[in-house]
């Protein structure tokens, strides 16, 4: 199996197998737009990622190498957040800070089933808080005004139960 | 000339980096235009990640020292990023510092329309983002049907903007023409709306729909009592891509407002219009003379439309495989006969209350259309165990066969269905209630049916509870609806002075 060494930005290098390292469609696309050759030793620097959170990836990727591609949004379903699986679950069961981290490599590296369920946890952590809540969760500050608040309030009560 | 070129490289991947940078320390900067910012920064993103890896590889393959100018690149790029920081204000959020708007918008597109309120009332940013129209392409608000009114509308609609395409306000009675308007101006690439039991809704609203959402496919005016025939001329003239149109119980429709309809919309693949008594046989002929493509008719109690018809419906619209017929008493074995010929692919055929079809007319139905489910015989008092015999053999597929009131029916009909290929596979609810010569020998036969999980029995004299408990002892999770009277007690049993009620003795 041939591999392919990524470096962080903290200069730190990850030895992966390029099958692995394909699940990121931004890596993928460049290996065959530029037309890697294989035997040649390519260290590919990944400058927006540190070392802590491309360990993690790939982690992530190691154990779903062998997952079908993730299905293409479908904007006439709704989309369901309860369908993270266990081990997804507990991998991401890290701090906030980690977890946007995350979503930020998943992004700039392209790979959608990461990304997609580490927007889901996010979007866990919003789902059925009060806004007050949500302020608490994600340390926001209020910045409204009270005159300000009180219409917001007032413009979104309709969808709450009375 | 080639440290020309080198530079210039430079240049670009400075220019890009600090764009990045901006869009990155700007996340947090309120945006006041009401448009999203997020297929545009995604178009942006990309574009960004494959420019910066070309450029990582052009200078690692011809420029060694690309990296270093890189890394001076970076200094520079790292003091405009603090200069920036200045200007705009920290936040201290992870969250918000963090990820930038297309990335939160990403997230809160999994958040359902409670979820969105209330993020809208976190934050001053969160309020732009929670509300951007991006996330409200898609709304349902029948939950919400009792609370929400005029302004709500009017105020979802600012926030969708072009963005929306599907809206549901089923029940949302207090919707009027005036906030319909102003949806119908400011949300033109709306697709399908659902205004069933919008009592309050005018010719007015589809006016306006005509007028500005030339997009819409799919409308349903099912029960918005008030509309006439020129909403339909209206739609006609504005809204070509129509493919579903339901306007059951708008009882001012006359064949005039269908016409129109099937003129000016040729996509039509689904009308519904349960109720519309005014609607005769000429508004069917039309309908299927202008759209060919009809795959689902109702005309549920439209009972002035003759065998012609269905008759045309069948030569024009061979893709048919929905078709409700209940109620159009005065239909004959022509019509059902013409059907059978045509309509190969029907899956759903519903003709309760037909009552003049005979066996000769499901003879042929069931040696033609051999995709049949579903099919609704009630009250098709003709017919006998012929016809479920021609059933059992021509249709394998039938999984809700409902003979109520179809008193002709008996034990030995229900024999053969229970024999038949669909009765082994794919039976799963039979209707027999009002079939007052179907006994216990009809509920053995149906042991066989192992796929049955639901039986109609009321008012079958001849049903006995026994029969009931030997069927459930072979299907155990079976629901078996029926009735057994109490028995009546003895007319001597109170003696003759109960004759007089006595409370009426008291007074």
């Amino acid at each position: 199996m041939s591999k392919i060494k990524l470096q962080s930005s903290d200069g730190e290098t990850f030895e992966v197998e390029i099958e692995i390292a394909k699940c990121s469609v931004t890596i993928k696309t460049m290996l065959e737009d530029l037309g890697m050759d294989e035997d040649e030793e390519e260290v590919v620097p990944l400058p927006n990622v540190n070392s802590a959170i491309l360990r993690k990836v790939i982690q992530w990727a190691t154990y779903h190498k062998d997952d079908p591609p993730p299905p293409e949004d479908d904007e006439n379903k709704e989309k369901r957040t309860d369908d993270i699986s266990s081990w997804d679950a507990d991998f991401l069961k890290v701090d906030q800070g980690t977890l946007f981290e995350l979503i930020l490599a998943a992004n700039y590296l392209d790979i959608k089933g990461l990304l997609d369920v580490t927007c889901k946890t996010v979007a866990n952590m919003i789902k059925g808080k009060a806004p007050e809540e949500i302020r608490k969760t994600f340390n926001i500050k209020n910045d409204f005004t009270a005159s300000e608040e009180e219409q917001v309030r007032k413009e979104n009560e309709w969808c709450e139960e009375k | 000339m080639v440290c020309g070129d080198f530079s210039g490289k430079i240049y670009k991947f400075f220019n890009i980096l600090v764009h990045r940078t901006m869009i990155y320390a700007g996340r947090n900067k309120v945006e006041s235009s009401h448009q999203s910012p997020f297929q545009e920064r995604n178009k942006e993103l990309d574009a960004h990640k494959s420019n910066s890896c070309r450029l990582w590889w052009r200078g690692k393959n011809k420029h060694n020292r690309y990296y270093i100018s890189e890394k001076s690149t970076q200094m520079a790029v790292d003091s405009v990023k603090q200069q920036l920081n200045k200007v705009f204000h920290e936040d201290e959020a992870p969250i918000n510092k963090k990820l930038p708007k297309e990335l939160l918008l990403r997230i809160f597109s999994y958040l359902d329309v409670v979820s969105l309120c209330r993020c809208g009332q976190v934050s001053k940013s969160w309020n732009i983002l929670a509300l951007d129209g991006s996330n409200w392409q898609r709304i349902d608000l029948f939950d919400f049907q009792r609370d929400v009114e005029g302004p709500i509308i009017e105020n979802i609609s600012r926030r969708c903007g072009g963005f929306l395409r599907q809206l549901s306000l089923r029940g949302c009675q207090s919707m009027a023409d005036g906030s319909m308007k102003t949806l119908a101006q400011l949300c033109p690439n709306v697709e399908d709306l659902n205004l069933n039991g919008c009592k309050k809704i005018t010719d007015a609203t589809c006016n306006a729909l005509s007028r500005h959402c030339s997009k819409l496919q799919r409308l349903n005016l099912d029960s918005c009592v008030s509309i006439t025939d020129s909403s339909l001329k209206a739609i006609s003239d504005g809204c070509p891509n129509m493919t579903h149109v339901n306007i059951s119980w708008c009882c001012n429709i006359t064949e005039n407002g269908v016409e129109a309809l099937a003129r000016g919309c040729p996509k039509l693949k689904s009308f519904i219009s349960k109720g519309c008594k005014q609607i005769t046989s000429r508004a069917v002929i039309c309908l299927a003379n202008f759209c060919q493509q009809l795959q689902v008719a109702n005309l549920f109690g439209c009972n002035n439309i003759r065998d012609e018809a269905v008759q045309a419906l069948a030569d024009k619209c061979p893709r048919l495989h929905y078709l409700c017929l209940s109620g159009c008493s005065a239909l004959t074995d022509i019509a059902l006969i013409a059907l059978a010929q045509q309509c190969h692919l029907l899956s759903t055929l519903e003709v309760a209350g037909c009552s003049q079809f005979t066996d000769a007319a499901f003879q042929a139905l069931s040696k033609n259309c051999r995709f049949l489910e579903k099919l609704d015989l009630d009250e098709c008092v003709l017919i006998t165990d012929i016809t479920l015999i021609h059933l059992a053999m021509g249709c394998p597929r039938i999984d809700k066969l409902t003979l109520s009131h179809c008193e002709l029916i008996t034990d030995e009909g229900i024999r053969h269905l229970s024999m038949s290929p669909c009765a082994a596979e794919n039976l799963t609810v039979l209707e027999l209630d009002n079939c007052p010569l179907v006994t216990d020998a009809s509920l053995e036969h149906l042991t066989s049916c192992h796929n049955l999980q639901r039986v109609e029995l009321y008012d079958c004299q001849l049903i006995t509870r026994i029969g009931i408990r030997r069927l459930r002892n072979h299907l155990p999770n079976i629901k078996v609806h029926a009735y057994f009277a109490p028995i009546t007690p003895p007319p001597s049993a109170g003696g003759s002075r109960q004759r007089i009620c006595r409370c009426c003795v008291i007074i």
